[in-house]
């Protein structure tokens, strides 16, 4: 019986294999390869350079290292705030309250606006002349602020709109939440515990497998982020280092400016980022992950 | 309802089977079916579509089959279909990509499309590889100067000239901007009591469009290229042509900071009162303001640029090209050359989206007002001398006629000046620190 189990695992596994071995493994490899030769996609045929795009990326590209830190910086500042404002309200939005229902809506709807839409409207609130952030800061006497046009302001307007757009960690946090066992809350109220030591001592704890995997996923989607890029910078506008992001270089240098091969470089770097991230997160995550059932 | 249904089933089949009846129509007439990729929304695909009605009604050897593609994918598109071995004959190609592919070999030679005696497009219309042309742009666009008129004649104040005979020098034009820029309690930016914190309406406004930059180094003396291509923007005449647009902004308070208006079009901006001017191509006219003009009640006029030493627009265009892969080169010279007469491509020119491209719109009298005298353009005298003439005597063309790799190069600049629009770092600086950076990036690398 467990053999026919078995059996039929692999078969059904089948599809999915070949689907990631066809549509993620080889073009990965694909890329890898590519990254040794010049290539520009009408070239007639590539021409092997060795570590020619690599030396070039880590020697001589300008925005390079600007494009890191930028990418960098964007998703620490994104995805921390994130964690910390959607477990905020996915605690405020667990309690028992009038039109819960309504409100957790209300905050997971931003999540599902199609991302155009919500870039296009904060650029519009975000505008240093007729925005009205700016005209509130006008009211009060304060200079203009130029969000989306001044180095120092872009990465955290950038990120405010990304911390506002986060109702998927909100929903997941809120099906953490209704997990914790009440029983532990009820035992620690008995022995006089305040609500912050419970939150401290059980929420959290109880919960570190949901917050590992918020910010394992958040990571790694903020870490990819292109479409502020697109919409406020593109190609053919004025393009601040600060958007200059790293999936946004690929893609400008890739598709258009025709340099694949040069592109194929940026994306393993960014691909082995990513992974080395993902690493870090996994090998420290042992020393603070807490299932239920006692495994640490 | 059940009929209904089947019946629009049966349209759509039939629909998606035109293509098929077209291509199967072509094979009995024994033509060659060629291929024009382009961009463009839907109303223009129609107008091609009927152009190419009227080719093949004009004879009976070729079939021109239109493919349409997005224009924010266009040549990454044509990039695949390179891949794919699928490049179309012709099509329209993005400037700054053209002597890239020419480069490449991808570009047929259009050194022979037109005999000595033919009319022929402008020469400052030809995309130019190692002297040779492998395009013509498929209109003569230029930058203009818009404004709206009401809003002059309100503030009693003159508007921009029409003409480039008698238009302003940079000083007058600021001084004009200084007048037309009102802040929110409607002191204007000459007044003491001028809020620059808080401003209503802006003297003037520039369209985002990074490369039209260049246009404010040419006019100051400067250039970013030489004629050979060798890189110049490092020299002081191009340099403080563009910090003085960037001082519009951080000095004179009469401009937004440069890049920043990216959200909105410019007849969304003068319709909404955001801007007393406007520097955009011609093409604004058919593709917003003409538009604006009917549905807003937009009253605006236009003027020629302001010019610091030089008076110069620049002009550029799409370029029609023919691609090396095709097997039917003479076939697609032919069409390319048809295609390229303005009473073929009419319906691009009379919405206002495209100004001719042959010499005699803008010195035969009788073809110049077949072109302008329609409703969507403003009365002929204002457009003839604005546009027209000064289109024919001051244009230089943008570098990408000329100069290879002008996206990397492009790119690479508007991230080198950008901290100079909000007033970080001055135009020369940054310039300075960076040319070495430019200069690869001019070299492709």
């Amino acid at each position: 019986m467990a053999r026919q189990e078995a059996r039929a695992a692999k078969l059904f596994l089948i599809p999915a294999f070949l689907g990631l071995t066809f549509l993620t493994y080889l073009p990965l490899l694909a890329v890898f390869i590519l990254s040794f030769f010049k290539w520009t996609a009408i070239m007639p045929q590539p021409i092997f350079i060795g570590f020619n795009n690599y030396i070039k990326l880590f020697t001589r590209d300008p925005f390079f290292w600007t494009s890191m830190k930028v990418t960098l910086l964007y998703a620490v500042l994104s995805v921390g705030i994130s964690m910390i404002y959607s477990l905020t309200l996915a605690m405020l939005l667990n309690r028992k309250m009038p039109a819960r229902g309504f409100f957790r809506a209300v905050f997971y709807v931003p999540y599902i606006v199609p991302a155009m839409a919500v870039y296009m409207s904060w650029g519009l609130l975000y505008n240093p002349d007729f925005g009205v952030f700016n005209a509130l800061l006008a009211s009060h006497g304060i200079n203009k602020i130029a969000f989306l046009a001044d180095s120092k302001f872009i990465i955290p307007s950038l990120a405010v709109i990304a911390v506002w757009a986060c109702g998927n960690l909100i929903v997941i946090f809120l099906a953490g939440l209704g997990n914790v066992p009440r029983v532990y809350h009820e035992a620690a109220e008995i022995d006089g515990a305040s609500g912050w030591q419970r939150f401290i001592n059980i929420t959290i704890p109880c919960m570190t497998p949901i917050i590992f995997y918020n910010l394992l996923m958040s990571l790694i989607a903020n870490m990819q982020v292109v479409v502020p890029s697109l919409i406020y910078a593109g190609s053919n506008r004025t393009t601040y280092p600060e958007y200059t992001f790293m999936s946004f270089m690929m893609y400008r240098t890739g598709f258009i400016n025709n340099d694949m091969s040069y592109a194929a470089a940026i994306s393993f770097i960014f691909f082995l980022l990513i992974g080395v991230f993902t690493l870090v997160l996994f090998a420290t995550s042992k020393s603070w992950l807490f299932y239920e059932e006692g495994d640490k | 309802m059940k009929k209904g249904f089947r019946f629009l089933g049966l349209a759509i089949v039939l629909t998606m089977m035109l293509p098929l009846f077209a291509g199967l129509a072509a094979l009995a007439e024994d033509r060659t079916t060629i291929t024009y990729s382009m961009w463009g929304n839907d109303e223009e695909l129609r107008v091609l579509n009927e152009a190419i009605a009227k080719f093949e009604s004009e004879q009976d050897k070729i079939h021109v089959q239109a493919i349409q593609i997005d224009r924010a994918d266009y040549v990454g598109t044509l990039n695949t279909r390179v891949a794919g071995n699928d490049l179309p004959d012709t099509g329209i190609m993005a400037e700054d990509a053209v002597l890239m592919w020419a480069q490449q070999g991808m570009l047929a030679d259009a050194s022979n499309m037109y005999a000595a005696d033919e009319p022929k497009p402008l020469d400052s219309l030809a995309f130019t590889f190692e002297g040779k042309p492998v395009g013509y742009s498929v209109a003569n666009e230029i930058l203009l100067l818009y404004y709206d008129k009401k809003a002059f004649a309100d503030a009693g104040v003159t508007p921009p000239p029409g003409n480039a005979d008698t238009t302003w020098d940079w000083d007058t034009f600021v001084d004009v901007a200084k007048q037309m820029t009102l802040d929110v309690n409607g002191n204007n930016a000459k007044s003491p009591d001028f809020d620059a914190n808080n401003i209503k309406r802006y003297g003037v406004m520039f369209c985002p469009d990074f490369w039209q930059l260049e246009e404010w180094s040419v006019t100051n003396g400067g250039a970013w290229y030489d004629k050979d291509g060798n890189v110049t923007i490092n020299t002081p005449e191009a340099m403080e042509g563009l910090q003085r647009v960037a001082d519009l902004a951080l000095v004179d308070h009469v401009a937004p900071q440069y890049g920043t208006n990216t959200a909105t079009t410019i007849d969304q901006d003068m319709v909404a009162g955001n801007t007393a001017m406007y520097v955009n191509g011609q093409w604004s006219i058919g593709v917003w303001l003409a538009n604006a003009q009917k549905t807003d009640g937009l009253d605006y006029g236009i003027g020629v640029l302001p010019y610091m030493k030089d008076k110069v627009t620049l002009n550029t265009g799409g370029v029609n090209v023919a691609f090396a892969t095709s097997k039917h080169p003479e076939e697609a010279m032919t069409w390319l050359k048809w295609y390229a007469k303005e009473e073929n491509a009419w319906g691009l020119i009379s919405s206002g989206i495209w100004m001719p491209v042959n010499s005699s719109y803008y010195t035969d009298e009788a073809l110049t007002h077949k072109w302008v005298d329609n409703p969507n353009f403003p009365p002929y005298a204002e457009y003839k001398s604005a546009v027209v003439d000064y289109a024919f005597g001051y244009a230089k063309p943008a570098s990408w006629y000329w100069v290879n790799n002008t996206n990397l190069f492009n790119d690479a600049l508007s991230t080198i000046l950008a901290p100079c629009w909000s007033g970080n770092e001055t135009v020369a600086d940054a310039i300075t620190q960076n040319i070495d950076v430019l200069k690869a990036a001019h070299e492709g690398m």
